[in-house]
């Protein structure tokens, strides 16, 4: 080994690096309590299994092609080669130290073999790294006035320390060959080409390279504090307490409680978000798979994701030191130095930091109201941060706090308290789509004492919607066909409120809420099939927080269930072979994974058929863009994003785009409309409802 | 004592309409309660009373003349106090239409006098000491029947509810002078905007053609012009969706929330019929629908409708009713 | 400005009716209420005047019976700072009776201005606003769109039946509003909970007498269902003929 030479020195310095590092985290920690609380600690085995797939497995990262592969080496590599990085900073310490004293031989080939090989594998990813950042420069490592700097100083940092680890091995084992294991491959082969060299100038070369790399060490671990790269830090935790991938339901908004004599609803700064929202900021690395999957961001509005969470963490930055009286000792002219103009930390004088916001001075309203919630953003981070919470807290704000919104939403909001529905029509109007179809209502039936196996939860577009109506005829026949016992509410149907909730307007959502399940609760319902995938993730997903807790169906899982039993008479073979592109939709999608029952119901139905899939799919389907409430908001700025999706789907060469979705139905059919194309839109339950031999 | 009153609304110096619809009230509830005089009042600049022989003719045995340069416009306060000082001997009923005037003037009258006051009303009768009126309440939804006790009361009759009807009797002048000075008025009308130029008001019109965002562009809005001019006698409407967008001025807006019209034809073109546009037509007689979507709410309220792009249809139906009134 | 507002309780307008059992009313099951739909454009100028101002207080007011609590409590959300209701059995028809209690209660507050929805929804009267004005005494506007108040004088648009008209008057006066460019404010949650804390006075309704009751109510007869004559230009010969034959109305 090579060791420092001069333990106390050593020492000295180790003690000094590890002591600035560890106010710096303290300071940061202190930072995360000005955050409301927020426990996190339920389900820890779940939380552990998440740890382990999304941040040691890389299993998000590794959805890149390119840049995961080389993020993957870099973070095991790094992994791997911090044990060795503590075996040399022991070694400073303890001249003689070595890992190998406490393994059998083997197992302690293995390990330094390790550590030669994956010093080599970071140096070639961090070179990549290095090409496709300046070269390649992909799109999404530019924008939201996101400097390089930091980025270029972290590889720069990293390859640094492989090289003078390699170097300083490579010198070692030309001063003390016998100290570098044959497994030590790459060592050996650097040592050849120092084989003129002296012993004694190879081990004082090999000296200063180890000096060096401790150096770069500690320099690095005191830099991560003012760098994005605190998320090697952060990581782990951050995914640990993240909510994102379950345990629980995912996607299912924060709950609140309103009862609570608050001064305030929702956030509009950073101490009214919760603890988890800093911790998320802090794990941000800026990587922008986000914003590159965001629908709004890619036809040109201004909402960013990870604006939104850069901001946060900038916000706090700024805040932090003043509400905490503790601040980091030369931030403001790192952050200045390493993160371009997006850090107003030197401009600005107490006072000013204290008057102003998160939510309008950093995050505009425009960016707010952009959102569809179609949770991509969230899909696609690899650190497991929730872009969509810190959104919908700022909401929960401008409505809550400040009636603020869009105001062609206050209709919306108006109807749903007046009607219970978010559309001026009569309740009384609810279940004219049955007309002649002697469909029972759960009043009739209880009224003779009976009750149906399964209640179809119609839903406001359902019920109301000219093109949505089709929709429920079309399921509803089908239940028919299939001599399913089932019954809808009518007009005891009101909206669930899920629109008012996306909205931000969490008061009118848990009154409707609430009443829903009442109603349910009255009829002592237990499974629900539903159309609509906003009803579906309401009803299942959030209602329980409420207390409301049923079995919830999408109709298209139920189709297929029916189609999968052999229970629906359907026509043979009619000669048309149709090309059919599925559109998933956010809400049945990514919030419920639900992507194969709809496409099985379509093959199943039709004798023969071609389901494509358009380029963005599944977990990476392109929002239609009606989610998040924007269905009750003009899109006035870019190009429309279901312009975006429908010419992706009309590319695949389909005749026909499938839907599972209302809102999607609606959203497709404007943009088939609006490109000129005579393909037809149909919903999953129209495809199988036009094969019906009854 | 059973004399009935009625004012008699004017614009300059010419009768409106409504005021020979409530003249025919006013001549039933009178012959109906037992034959008292009907005395029409009416404010004008000179030269007003030009107008007694038609008051006559519909049915005022004494047409009561208010003769005032101020009365040009509608001197709100003098009016109300002349005719207050006019019934305060006592009638039977005071009659007015449900006008912009007629809303301003009966509360006022009935405040001054403590009079009961119905107004917008589509029926009138006695029924012993009381009168029995008939309402359409909750936007024309339910029909609200009234029963208005005391000895007088001040109705308001709804715009094209009573048809005139020619019932002549002597329409004997008598002069009055105004109780209040036209020109102490404490409310000034600085300025007065017409809308736009030419064609009966929206009131007033016998039919009305109204246009909505099947219409695609305000341009097209010529077309309902031109069909208008060939009835000859008909106002140009539109819906909310059209006068939010402001191709068309607010005041034109038919609907819950704008006017409230009861033509004998309504003719809707490229109007979907939402409720909220139902609201303000669903009483007129006769209701066309024109609509390329044959499944638009608007064919369920119509008594005739065409299907097809309105753009195409109007300008050949202007062309056939210009024939059929050339005959 | 210490501006008094007079609010109606009313059923949603989208709704369908139906007659109650007794004939006299219409039922009210199923049905939601809230502050009349002009009523609610006369909270909000209120409102804006005060705020534009700096100073000032919004008070509303109604007649009936404790239901419209909820209504009062409605308009606070929205920022009036107290309600009064004048209390009675229930909702009169009695336009002037309403007017009556209203002006009672409205004299010597030293209102600088008194607001009123043009007309409500259920009767579609427009009486009691006038009523009310000519009962204090003050000046009245109606059918307003836009109002200014500078230095104890109103400038107001109405328009009315294709004329607008620009009028001017002193203060004290009343208004009655129409549909102008402000939309009634969504009350915030906060807006709604400190309503709850706003002082709400209960006092006697003085009505004198009743005059005019309900005797009954029915629905309108159905509308004979229509019919869809043809499709495109071609069909338009026979809607002439129908229209000259059958509706005679050309």
């Amino acid at each position: 080994m090579i060791g420092s030479g001069s333990p106390v020195l050593f020492l000295f310095i180790l003690t000094l690096a590890a002591g600035f590092f560890s106010l710096n985290v303290q300071r940061l920690a202190g930072y995360l309590r000005l955050g409301v609380a927020d426990p996190r600690l339920d389900h820890p085995w779940a939380r552990l299994k998440n740890v382990l797939v999304i941040a040691i497995a890389q299993r998000k990262i590794l959805r890149d092609p390119v840049a995961g592969p080389m993020h993957a080496v870099i973070f095991w590599g790094f992994m791997v080669l911090t044990v060795g990085t503590v075996e040399i900073l022991i070694q400073g310490i303890v001249p003689g130290f070595s890992v190998g004293l406490f393994l059998p031989h083997p197992i302690y080939v293995l390990y330094s073999g390790s550590q030669d090989l994956f010093a080599v594998l970071v140096a070639a990813a961090v070179a990549f790294a290095f090409f496709r950042r300046l070269v390649l420069h992909p799109r999404r490592l530019d924008g939201d006035h996101l400097a390089h700097t930091d980025a270029l100083i972290i590889l720069g940092l990293i390859g640094a320390l492989m090289v003078t680890l390699l170097l300083s091995n490579g010198l070692l084992a030309v001063a003390r060959p016998g100290e570098v294991g044959s497994e030590k491959v790459a060592a050996h082969a650097i040592g050849a080409a120092f084989a003129g060299v002296t012993a004694e100038t190879a081990m004082s070369g090999a000296r200063i390279l180890w000096w060096s790399h401790v150096l770069i060490v500690l320099t690095f671990l005191n830099y991560l504090p003012y760098s994005k790269h605190l998320h090697v830090v952060t990581s782990l935790f951050n995914v640990f307490f993240s909510n994102t991938s379950g345990p629980g339901t995912r996607g299912a908004m924060r709950p609140m409680d309103l009862e609570a004599a608050a001064e305030s609803f929702g956030a509009a700064d950073v101490e009214q978000l919760s603890w988890k929202n800093l911790l998320d900021g802090y794990s941000c690395t800026e990587c922008g798979r986000c914003t590159a999957a965001c629908p709004a961001n890619l036809t040109g509005k201004l909402l960013s994701p990870r604006k939104i969470i850069v901001n946060t963490r900038q916000r706090l930055m700024e805040k932090g030191p003043l509400v905490s009286g503790e601040s980091m000792p030369f931030a403001a002219r790192v952050l200045s130095m390493v993160h371009d103009e997006g850090s107003a930390v030197d401009s600005r004088s107490p006072s000013d930091i204290i008057d102003h916001h998160l939510l309008g001075d950093y995050i505009s309203e425009e960016e707010l109201w952009a959102c569809t919630s179609c949770r991509a953003c969230v899909q696609e981070c690899p650190v497991a941060i929730d872009q969509l919470d810190v959104i919908n807290q700022l909401r929960r704000y401008l409505v809550l706090s400040e009636s603020r919104f869009p105001e062609e939403i206050q209709p919306a909001f108006e109807s749903l308290e007046r009607n219970g529905s978010p559309w001026a029509f009569s309740p009384a109007d609810r279940g004219a789509w049955a007309e002649g179809m002697q469909i029972p209502t759960m009043a009739e039936l209880a009224a003779r004492g009976e009750r149906p196996d399964v209640l179809f939860w119609v839903g406001c577009m359902g019920s109301f919607d000219d093109r949505a109506k089709k929709i429920t005829i079309a399921f509803a026949r089908i239940l028919q066909a299939c001599g399913i016992r089932f019954a809808i509410l009518g007009q005891e149907e009101h909206c669930h409120g899920d629109p008012a909730r996306r909205m931000g307007n969490e008061y009118l959502y848990q009154m409707l809420a609430k009443a829903a399940i009442a109603t349910l609760d009255r009829y002592g319902v237990t499974t629900v099939v539903t159309s609509c995938p906003h009803c579906f993730h309401q009803i299942g997903n959030e209602l329980p927080d409420l207390g409301g807790h049923y079995e919830v169906i999408h109709h298209s899982t139920y189709i297929e269930r029916l189609l999968q039993e052999d229970r629906v008479p359907l026509r043979g073979e009619d000669g048309r072979r149709l090309t059919v592109a599925y559109h998933d939709s956010c809400y049945l999608g990514r919030y419920n994974e639900i992507y194969d029952a709809p496409r099985e119901a379509i093959r199943r139905a039709l004798p023969v058929v071609t389901v494509v899939d358009p380029p963005r799919s599944r977990d990476r389907g392109l929002c239609c863009g009606a989610g998040g409430g924007r269905m009750w908001m003009e899109e006035t700025k870019g190009k429309r994003i279901n312009a975006e999706r429908t010419e992706e789907l009309l590319a695949t060469g389909a005749d026909t785009i499938a839907v599972a979705c209302p809102f999607c139905m609606t959203m497709m059919t404007d943009g088939v409309r609006a490109a000129g194309s005579d393909a037809s839109v149909l919903d999953v339950a129209e495809v199988v409802a036009g094969q019906l031999s009854v | 004592m059973g004399h009935v009153l009625v004012y008699a609304e004017s614009r300059g110096t010419d009768l409106r309409k409504i005021a020979l619809e409530a003249t025919t009230a006013a001549r039933a509830l009178a012959d109906g309660s037992g034959g008292g005089e009907v005395q029409a009042i009416v404010f004008g600049p000179p030269g007003i009373e030009a107008v007694a022989p038609t008051l006559g003719r519909y049915g005022a045995d004494v047409v009561v003349v208010v003769e005032a340069a101020g009365f040009d416009r509608y001197a709100r306060e003098s009016i109300a106090a002349t005719v207050a000082a006019r019934a305060a001997s006592g009638y039977r009923a005071i009659l007015a239409g449900f006008s912009a005037q007629g809303r301003d003037l009966g509360p006022r009258v009935a405040a001054t006098l403590d009079l009961p006051i119905v107004a917008d009303v589509t029926e009138i009768r006695v029924d012993g000491d009381a009168l029995a009126v008939q309402h359409p309440g909750y936007a024309n939804k339910v029909i609200v029947r009234l029963r208005v006790s005391g000895s007088g009361a001040v109705v308001t009759v709804r715009p094209s509810a009573f048809t005139p009807v020619e019932t002549p009797r002597a329409g004997r002048v008598e002069r009055m002078q105004p109780a209040a000075d036209p020109g102490a008025e404490r409310v000034h009308v600085n300025d007065v905007i017409q809308g736009v130029a030419g064609g009966p008001d929206l009131a007033d019109a016998p039919v009305i053609i109204s246009g909505g965002r099947g219409l695609k562009a305000p341009e097209n809005f010529k077309l309902l012009e031109d069909l208008a001019g060939a009835f000859g006698n008909a106002a140009v409407g539109a819906t909310r969706a059209v006068t939010d967008e402001g191709w068309r001025p607010h005041s034109d807006q038919v609907g819950q929330t704008g006017r409230q019209v009861s033509p004998q034809l309504y003719v809707a073109v490229g109007i979907s019929g939402a409720i909220q546009h139902l609201a303000g037509m669903r009483t007129s007689r006769t209701i066309v629908a024109i609509n390329k979507d044959k499944e638009a709410p608007i064919f369920k309220v119509a008594d005739y409708g065409i299907v097809g792009d309105a753009l195409e249809i109007v300008p050949v139906l202007t062309q056939a009713v210009r024939e059929a009134k050339g005959r | 400005m210490k501006i008094a507002v007079c609010i109606k309780r009313t059923p949603d307008s989208e709704s369908r009716f139906k007659i109650a059992p007794s004939g006299t009313g219409i039922d009210e099951t199923g049905l939601k209420f809230d502050i009349d739909d002009f009523a609610s454009y006369a909270v909000e100028v209120a409102l804006r005047l005060n705020e534009k101002e700096g100073a000032g207080e919004t008070v509303v007011l109604a007649v009936g019976p404790d239901a419209l609590q909820e209504t009062l409590r409605k308009a606070m959300s929205m920022g009036a700072e107290r309600a009064i209701q004048l209390k009675c059995d229930s909702q009169p028809f009695d336009g002037l009776a309403v007017a009556k209690a209203l002006a009672a209660e409205l004299a010597g507050g030293g209102y600088d201005l008194v607001l009123f929805g043009k007309h409500a929804f259920d009767s579609s009267a427009g009486i009691v606003g006038t009523a009310t004005a000519t009962l204090l005494g003050i000046p009245c506007v109606t059918a307003v769109s836009q109002l200014e108040i500078a230095g104890g004088r109103g400038t107001a648009r109405r328009d009315l039946e294709g004329v607008s008209e620009l009028v001017t008057f002193s203060l004290p006066a009343a208004v009655t509003i129409d549909e102008g460019i402000a939309r009634p404010r969504y009350p915030s949650l906060k807006g709604i909970m400190g309503a709850k804390k706003k002082p709400l006075e209960i006092k006697p309704a003085h009505l004198g007498a009743i005059r005019v009751v309900v005797s009954s109510m029915a629905l309108p007869p159905e509308r004979p269902a229509g019919r869809i004559i043809g499709e495109g230009p071609g069909a338009v010969p026979e809607l002439v003929r129908l229209l000259q034959t059958e509706a005679k109305v050309l």
